[in-house]
């Protein structure tokens, strides 16, 4: 235990040693104060918190390697914004070349949330770029049981090459055995954000089932689930991209994965045993739904006169009796022998 | 119906006591032979002892009793944060389970202890009335089968709650109430399995009822949730009252556990069924005849055996 302890001492503290801030760039990063009020009125942070930084995710990156716009000392103002599909990056384990997310972000440029130019401009400005979701967390421990291994190499290959990163598999516990990094419960949150704003979804013309696709999914068995912190029942990205968590498309664009074609194959990835008429079910239920007048009278009308109908007459019954029996002489415990001790006959 | 439901009651021949006779029901006193002649009211006279005078439940009943509400708390506990997921209150309850996939286990176990009990209950109740038949015991006033005389037997006591009507009806071993509480958990058993079986194997229904899964689906969700809340509502509020909580059976009412009932409560709600355990049960007969004698009821010299 004790050595444990120790090797742990000096583990974290040769982490801390190795600092990414090779150009000193902290020399005025360095001070909370680092700030300015800009022409939106809104109070820009400059302060990079240091043991913060070197213990995420990118904390081996210099900051140069994504800020490649910075060419001297001291830099002029930031106009441009860091390309993630930059390669920039330090080599990674067993690999030739340089990293870079490009592969990744070439996939996202295809999806539903990639900017395109025939967008509205509100459209384009609502589009979420990279960072709207990673945040260069922390570093976090996972618990191991949730993703097979092969599953989790599947996730290592769309940016690796397989030769090296099974070795590198140790090296890497970041969300390599969960799906994401964030619980469902943050995906959740994440993705309605947005798409949980229906006057926003509503301006982006959105129509139909997309429009009340948060609400419905929260009266799902899914929605239930994850809002209660279950880690296996289905959160968005389940169903709405594959592993490659990047590729959502509308559902009839055929490369989707709630596309018709592909809806069993989705279902699949946690309902082993389905047949084709499975996927007919509704993961969005939505009891306001036209075409379903019967369950709606039924749940809104039928069962609620049933369930008032049954209580307050069951509930006037009892009171109608402990009244009379009350005033009939019934005691309320049973004392010596007997509760009619109240009147005589 | 309910006039001539007594076995070997009659009310003929009997001398009432002068001061009230007028105003007393035809059937005040029953008669019984060897006995003596048994007034409605006499559960205000005779002594009981809490924890049960007469039998009512076999130990079977009172175990698939205690499988089944130690189950359907369970089931509830678990079930209803579930469905309340959005109310601020439910991560708390499924925090108790030590969170939701550990609740869902426990739910599901629960469920299948809950299916046990009900089947263990149908084999003993199959089992018995056989057993009743062949020993040409079978009276089908004694089950939990609703007859004509429970609607009566109803009407009646809603008279008396009312003022309308003096005494309470003569009522069998299993009164009104506990029809209507019986035949409500035979439909909600009936909803609650499955509707549950539905949504615990989606698969399987979608593949044995192919046209339309979803419906069945949104179906299961509704019907399952709506007769949980329904039934829990029911004991919570109609059920734990009525046995606990009512004047006579507060603070607690021990039939639960010990299976027997309290004399004053078998007269009072279950007359016809005390008249029978007279038959069956020597020692009663004579409590009754000493009490009877005592108030000056007994049988009388001269009135036929």
């Amino acid at each position: 235990m004790i050595l444990l302890f120790i090797l742990g001492m000096a583990l974290s503290g040769c982490s801390r040693a190795e600092a990414a801030d090779v150009e000193n760039c902290l020399m005025c990063h360095k001070y909370p104060s680092l700030a300015r009020i800009g022409a939106d009125g809104l109070v820009k942070n400059y302060y990079v918190k240091e043991h913060l930084f070197l213990n995420s995710l990118h904390g081996k990156v210099a900051c140069r390697g994504c800020h490649t716009y910075i060419k001297k000392f001291p830099h002029d103002p930031v106009t441009e914004k860091v390309n993630c599909a930059n390669v920039c990056h330090i080599k990674p384990p067993f690999a030739e070349e340089n990293f870079s997310h490009k592969k990744i972000i070439d996939v996202f440029d295809t999806s539903i949330h990639a900017i395109k130019p025939d967008d509205s401009p509100l459209m384009k400005a609502s589009d979420p770029d990279c960072k709207y979701c990673h945040l260069n967390p922390l570093y976090k421990r996972v618990d191991e049981k949730t993703i097979s291994y092969g599953k989790s190499l599947d996730r290592c290959l769309n940016c690796h090459k397989r030769k090296g990163v099974t070795e590198a598999y140790h090296h890497m516990m970041h969300r390599l055995r969960h799906k994401t990094s964030r619980s469902s419960q943050e995906i959740v949150a994440l993705c309605s954000g947005c798409h949980g704003n229906v006057p926003l979804m509503k301006k982006l013309q959105l129509t139909g089932r997309a429009l009340d696709a948060v609400q419905t999914y929260e009266q799902s068995i899914h929605g239930k689930m994850t809002a209660l912190g279950s880690e296996k029942a289905a959160d968005c990205i389940s169903c709405h991209a594959s592993s490659l968590l990047h590729d959502i498309y509308k559902p009839d664009n055929p490369k989707s994965t709630i596309n018709e074609k592909n809806l069993q194959a989705t279902c699949k990835n946690c309902h082993k045993k389905i047949n084709k008429y499975f996927v007919k079910i509704a993961v969005h239920p939505s009891l306001e739904d036209p075409h379903n007048p019967i369950l709606f009278v039924l749940n809104n009308m039928v069962l609620r006169l049933m369930l008032y109908g049954t209580v307050f007459g069951l509930m006037a019954l009892l009171f109608l009796e402990t009244f009379r029996r009350r005033k009939d002489g019934a005691g309320m415990k049973l004392k010596s022998g007997t509760s009619w001790g109240k009147k005589k006959k | 119906m309910h006039k001539g439901a007594e076995m070997t009651a009659t009310t003929e021949g009997i001398a009432r006591p002068g001061q009230v006779a007028e105003t007393l029901p035809e059937d005040y006193f029953t008669y019984v032979a060897g006995v003596g002649n048994i007034p409605r009211d006499i559960y205000k006279h005779v002594k009981s002892n809490p924890f049960g005078d007469l039998p009512r439940y076999s130990a079977h009943i009172v175990i698939q009793h205690i499988l089944i509400f130690t189950t359907f708390i369970a089931l509830a506990a678990t079930g209803i944060p579930l469905h309340y997921a959005d109310l601020f209150w439910a991560p708390y309850v499924i925090s108790l389970f030590g969170g939701i996939d550990t609740a869902q286990v426990i739910h599901r176990t629960a469920a299948f202890v809950m299916i046990g009990a009900c089947v263990y209950h149908l084999l003993t109740i199959i089992g018995s009335t056989i057993r009743k038949i062949i020993k040409k015991e079978f009276d089908v006033r004694r089950t939990q089968v609703p007859l004509p005389k429970d609607l009566f037997d109803l009407i009646h006591d809603v008279k008396y709650f009312l003022g309308l009507a003096p005494y309470r009806p003569k009522m069998e071993k299993f009164m009104y109430k506990q029809k209507l509480h019986y035949l409500a958990i035979l439909w909600g058993s009936f909803v609650l399995i499955s509707a549950g079986t539905a949504l615990l194997f989606p698969e399987y229904i979608a593949s044995l009822w192919p046209f339309d899964p979803a419906i069945i689906q949104d179906l299961a969700r509704i019907m399952h949730a709506d007769e949980a809340i329904l039934a829990l509502i029911v004991i919570a509020f109609w059920h734990l009252s009525n046995v606990h909580l009512v004047p006579g059976r507060f603070p607690a009412q021990w039939t639960v556990f010990t299976g027997r009932i309290t004399r004053e409560h078998q007269l009072e709600e279950h007359f016809l069924e005390y008249l029978r355990n007279l038959e069956e049960i020597p020692e009663e007969r004579e409590y009754m005849r000493s009490l009877l004698s005592e108030l000056g009821y007994a049988e009388k010299e001269g009135v036929p055996e």
